[in-house]
C-alpha cells in the first residue's frame, strides 16, 4: 500500500491583524489575523522548514525524490526543488521536480509521488508545498492571503495513512491568473470563479472520488478543502451535504489566511494531527479544476503525535505592529534602501556543502569541529585531513549585538532598524556567527536557546543566495 | 646576532595634519601637508634625500599602489610601496620602512599614511558590507565586532555602560587640549550614556568618528640622525611587535571575547624585544587603539597593564588619565582624532616621538622618556605594539 509516512507544516512567525490592513488600505476588516512570511522568507525557504518538520527523525539520505509545489517560486527560470534538496541534505541522485502554476500543483505532486511509488520507480518521495504570495495593495487579497507550507513523505510500508486513490477534473476557467509580466494575481470576477469553478469542480471531484471508492459523506471524518475565501467554505459544505461543524476541517482563515497551493494540504496535516486510526479524510484542491484524494489513517497515526510541530506553528506567533511592516516584508513599499552590491556567484556554487546542507569539518588531528570548511584546521593547522560533519541545528547564544550600521544580508544599515548578530554555540560544539531572524531586541541575551532557520540571505549580483540564520526556538 | 630593532632606527621628522571632517581638502592635500612638515622637521629634502617611501592606505579610494604617495608628492623614479593591513595599516608602513633601514638598504626613508573617508558619504566605515567577497559570510560593522566583546565582558566582569562611558570622558578630556584633534571638547558620562546606540551596547560616544587625515615620519639610522637634527631632537624605536590572527574569530570555538589573541602576542613580542618585564613600571605612558571604548579596556589587559577584569578600575581610579600614574592616550586617542585608517598608526608614532622629545605642548606627559603605541586592525586580526623612547632610555 502506498501512503503517507510522515507529515509536517510551517507557518511563519509573523501575523498581522486584519484590522491593520483595513486601516491602511480601506474597507472593512475580515476579522482575525493572517500569517506573513518575513522579508527573508519565500516559498522555497518555507518548503525547507515544512520538510524539516516532516523529516524529524527520518534519514534524508533514504529519500528518492523531492517534489516542490508552489505558485510563488522565487525564480521564474530556475528550479527551486534542487536548492531545497540540498538544504535538506538529500542524495544527489534524488529526483527533483517543481510543480507549479496552479493551486492544484500540490495535490498533483502528491499524485505524481503516489504513481511513481506505485510504479516502483521510487520508494520514498518528499512532497513539499509552499506559497508566499503578494497581493495587490488595497485589494481584498491582502487580507485573504496567508503564507505557509506543508510537507508529506510518501512511500510504502510503515505508513501512517493509506492513500486510497484520486479523482480529478480539469476546467479552463479564467481565474485567478498571473501573466509573465504581472506582479500580482488578477481576477475577472471572483463570483464567476466561485460559482462556476470552485462550487462545480470541487464537489464534482469529491463526489466522483467517493463513488469510485464506495464511500459516502458520512464515512468521512474530515474534509480538507481549499477554498478561495471563508464564504466559499460554507457553500461547498452545503453543496456536499456535510455537517460543516464536525466534518469540515477548520480552514484556518481567522489565524492564517488562505495559503494558496499548500492550503488543502495544510488542512490535511491539521486533520491527521487529531485523527484516530481508521478514519477517512478527503483532501481536495481547486485551481483550473480540482484534484481530490482519499486518505485512511492506520494504527501508526498515533505514533506521529508529538513528533512534529505541524499546526502548532500557528500559536507560535508575533504580531506585526503595523501595515508598514507588512508592506516592507512583502516588498510593497519603496524604501530607498541601497541596491545589493555584487558578489561572485561561483563562490556559492563551490562551497555548497557548508552553505546549504550546512556541513562543518572535524579535524582528524586535533578533533576540533569547526565552520566553515577550509583546507587547514583553524586550530592546529593540519592540512587536508578532516571529516565533513553535518552540523547540529540547535544551540545557544555565546554573545550578540544589535548592529545599526550594517544591515541584514550584508546590506548597508539604515540606522533605525538593527540587525542582530550572534555568536552561536551549537549543541555539537561547533561555533557559528549568524544573523538572527524573527527575534525581538529585548529578548536576545547570552545563553538564549536558538535554532537554525533556512532563509534568503541576500540578493547580491541579482542572485538569490540562501543560507541559515538563527531564530528564537519556536514553541 | 640577536634580532632586534632596538635603537637601530631614529625618528627625525614628524608631520600630522588636522584630523576631522575635512571637506575642502583631498588625500593629496593631506599627504603633502603631513610629509612636508615631517621633512622640514628632519631637515631633509623630499625629492633629494628620501630614498624610498612606504605609504599606508586601507581603501583603494585613498590611493592604490606606489602612486598613493608618488603622485600626490610628485616623488618619482624611486621605490614606493603601498601597504595595507586593516586598521593597523599605518604602523605596518612604519615597520616596513624601519626594517629596510635596519637591513642597511637605505639611509633615509619616509613612512606615511593617509585616508580620505568622508568623501564616501558613508555612515560607518564604507564598504564593510562587502568586506568579505563570499556572499554568505556574515559581514558586520566595526562597532558590532567589539560590541560582541562588550557583552561578554559585561557578563564576565560586571562592567557597565558607565565603565565604557568613562573611557570616552577621559579621552575627550585629553583631546580637548590637542590642536590637531577632530573633537576638542570635554564630555560627561551622562552625555555618553544618552547618545544613540550604534551596535548595542556601544553608543555614539563609545565609537571613534569617521575622520580624514594624514601623518608622516622620517626614519634613519641614529648616527645619521645625530648629524642631521642633533642630540635631543630624535627618538629611537625600541621594539615593534606584530601578530596576525583570523578574520573569522567568531567561528573559533576557543574565542572568548575577553581578550584579543593578536594583542597578547604582539605585546609579548614587543616587550621581549625591548627587554621590558613590567610595562607599567618601566614605560611612562601608552597610546592604545581605542576605536571603541571597550577596546581600550581590553587593550589594557592584553598589554599587561593590569589583570583581566581590572581595566575598568584603571579608568575609574584615574590611573590612565594624563595626570595619573600611567597615562593612556594623552593625545585624546582615536576617540578624539577619529580613525583615518592609513594615517592612524603613523600618527601614533608621531605622538610617541613628540611626547618623548617633550614637544607635546598642552598635552605633554610629565617626564615621558618612553612609551608604547598600539595599533589594531580588522576583526581583531592585526595587532601592533611599537615602543619609542629617547635614545638614552633603557628598560628596568
Amino acid at each position: 500500500m502506498v501512503g503517507i509516512l510522515s507529515y509536517g507544516a510551517y507557518i511563519p512567525m509573523w501575523r498581522i491583524d486584519r484590522s491593520e490592513i483595513a486601516k491602511a488600505s480601506g474597507g472593512a476588516s475580515m476579522g482575525g489575523e493572517r500569517s506573513v512570511a518575513s522579508w527573508d522568507e519565500d516559498s522555497l525557504t518555507m518548503a525547507v522548514e515544512a520538510s524539516l518538520d516532516c523529516l524529524s527523525g527520518i534519514d534524508p539520505k533514504g529519500i528518492d525524490g523531492i517534489y516542490f509545489a508552489t505558485v510563488s517560486s522565487p525564480f521564474k527560470e530556475k528550479q527551486a526543488a534542487s536548492i531545497i534538496a540540498s538544504a535538506l541534505d538529500l542524495r544527489k541522485d534524488a529526483y527533483t521536480f517543481d510543480f507549479t502554476d496552479s493551486f492544484r500543483a500540490g495535490t498533483s505532486a502528491i499524485k505524481a509521488a503516489f504513481d511513481a511509488i506505485k510504479a516502483g520507480t521510487a520508494k520514498k518521495i518528499l512532497v513539499t508545498i509552499a506559497d508566499s504570495r503578494r497581493a495587490m495593495p488595497k485589494s481584498e487579497f491582502e487580507q485573504v492571503f496567508g503564507d505557509g507550507a506543508a510537507a508529506f513523505l510518501i512511500g510504502e510500508d510503515e505508513i501512517i495513512a493509506d492513500i486510497e486513490g484520486f479523482s480529478s477534473i480539469s476546467d479552463a476557467i479564467p481565474g485567478p491568473w498571473k501573466r509573465e509580466e504581472d506582479s500580482y494575481p488578477r481576477v475577472f470576477e471572483a463570483k464567476l470563479d466561485r460559482m462556476y469553478g470552485f462550487l462545480k469542480d470541487v464537489p464534482h471531484a469529491v463526489t466522483e472520488l467517493m463513488k469510485k471508492y464506495s464511500v459516502e459523506v458520512k464515512d468521512i471524518s474530515k474534509f480538507a478543502i481549499y477554498g478561495p475565501d471563508p464564504r466559499s467554505y460554507m457553500d461547498v459544505a452545503r453543496s456536499l451535504n456535510m455537517d460543516a461543524k464536525t466534518q469540515l476541517q477548520d480552514p484556518l482563515f481567522a489565524s492564517v489566511g488562505i495559503t494558496g497551493t499548500p492550503h488543502c494540504l495544510l488542512l490535511l496535516v491539521a486533520a491527521l494531527e487529531t485523527a484516530k486510526p481508521n478514519e477517512r479524510v478527503i483532501c481536495a484542491s481547486y485551481g483550473e479544476g480540482s484534484d481530490a484524494f482519499l486518505v485512511r489513517t492506520g494504527e501508526k497515526i498515533e505514533q506521529e503525535k508529538g513528533k512534529h510541530r505541524g499546526t502548532k506553528y500557528i500559536s507560535s506567533k508575533r504580531m506585526l505592529p503595523s501595515y508598514g511592516r507588512f508592506a516592507d516584508f512583502k516588498k510593497e513599499r519603496e524604501t530607498g534602501w541601497p541596491e545589493w552590491s555584487r558578489s561572485p556567484v561561483v563562490k556559492y556554487w563551490r562551497d555548497e556543502k557548508w552553505e546549504l546542507p550546512l556541513y562543518g569539518m572535524r579535524c582528524n588531528k586535533c578533533g576540533t569541529l569547526q565552520y566553515p570548511i577550509g583546507r587547514c584546521c583553524m586550530i592546529c593547522g593540519e592540512r587536508d585531513n578532516y571529516e565533513e560533519v553535518k552540523l547540529a541545528t540547535k544551540g545557544k547564544i555565546f554573545t550578540y549585538t544589535h548592529d545599526y550600521l550594517v544591515g541584514p544580508g550584508n546590506l548597508p544599515g539604515d540606522g533605525i532598524n538593527a540587525t542582530t548578530r550572534a555568536v552561536i554555540d551549537l549543541d555539537d560544539g561547533c561555533r557559528l556567527f549568524l544573523e538572527m531572524a524573527d527575534q525581538e531586541i529585548k529578548e536576545v541575551d547570552i545563553d538564549m536557546p536558538v535554532e537554525l532557520t533556512f532563509r534568503m540571505w541576500n540578493q547580491k549580483s541579482n542572485y538569490r543566495y540562501y543560507a541559515w540564520r538563527a531564530r528564537p526556538v519556536r514553541e | 646576532m640577536e634580532k632586534s630593532i632596538k635603537d637601530r632606527i631614529a625618528i627625525i621628522g614628524t608631520g600630522v595634519t588636522k584630523f576631522g571632517e575635512i571637506w575642502e581638502k583631498d588625500e593629496e592635500d593631506l599627504l603633502v601637508e603631513a610629509v612636508h612638515e615631517a621633512c622640514n622637521e628632519a631637515h631633509v629634502d623630499l625629492r633629494k634625500d628620501i630614498e624610498a617611501i612606504w605609504v599606508g592606505t586601507f581603501y583603494n579610494f585613498s590611493g592604490t599602489s606606489g602612486n598613493a604617495a608618488s603622485d600626490p608628492l610628485k616623488f618619482y623614479g624611486k621605490p614606493v610601496t603601498r601597504v595595507e593591513n586593516y586598521c593597523a595599516t599605518g604602523m605596518e608602513a612604519v615597520r616596513n620602512a624601519s626594517y629596510a633601514v635596519a637591513a642597511g638598504m637605505y639611509d633615509i626613508v619616509l613612512a606615511c599614511g593617509v585616508e580620505k573617508i568622508l568623501d564616501q558619504g558613508s555612515r560607518g566605515l564604507p564598504g564593510m558590507e562587502d568586506i568579505f567577497p563570499h556572499p554568505i559570510i556574515v559581514a558586520e560593522s566595526m562597532p558590532a565586532l567589539f560590541a560582541l566583546c562588550a557583552n561578554r565582558a559585561f557578563k564576565e566582569w560586571g562592567w557597565t555602560k558607565e565603565d565604557l562611558a568613562r573611557v570616552a570622558v577621559k579621552n575627550h578630556h585629553h583631546g580637548a587640549k590637542h590642536p590637531k584633534a577632530h573633537f576638542r571638547r570635554e564630555i560627561t558620562v551622562d552625555t555618553a550614556l544618552k547618545a544613540p546606540i550604534i551596535a548595542s551596547p556601544l553608543g555614539l560616544f563609545d565609537c571613534c568618528a569617521m575622520s580624514d587625515g594624514a601623518a608622516a615620519v622620517i626614519l634613519t639610522r641614529p648616527d645619521i640622525a645625530k648629524s642631521l637634527v642633533g642630540e635631543g631632537n630624535y627618538a629611537t624605536i625600541k621594539a615593534m611587535g606584530e601578530a596576525v590572527e583570523t578574520a573569522l574569530p567568531f567561528y573559533r570555538p576557543d574565542w572568548t571575547g575577553l581578550s584579543l589573541p593578536a594583542n597578547v602576542k604582539a605585546a609579548e613580542a614587543a616587550y621581549k624585544e625591548a627587554g621590558i618585564q613590567d610595562p607599567r613600571k618601566e614605560l611612562d605612558f601608552g597610546i592604545v587603539h581605542d576605536c571603541f571604548s571597550i577596546t581600550e579596556l581590553l587593550n589594557y589587559q592584553d598589554l599587561k597593564l593590569c589583570k583581566p577584569g581590572e581595566a575598568a578600575d584603571l579608568i575609574s581610579e584615574g590611573i590612565t588619565a594624563i595626570e595619573g600614574e600611567f597615562p593612556i592616550n594623552p593625545d585624546g586617542g582615536l576617540k578624539c582624532f577619529g580613525h583615518p585608517i592609513g594615517a592612524t598608526g603613523v600618527r601614533m608614532i608621531v605622538e610617541l616621538t613628540r611626547q618623548v622629545l617633550g614637544r607635546a605642548e598642552g598635552y605633554q606627559v610629565k617626564d615621558a622618556k618612553a612609551g608604547f603605541a598600539h595599533n589594531l586592525g580588522g576583526p581583531f586580526v592585526v595587532a601592533f605594539l611599537t615602543i619609542v623612547g629617547t635614545p638614552e632610555w633603557e628598560p628596568g
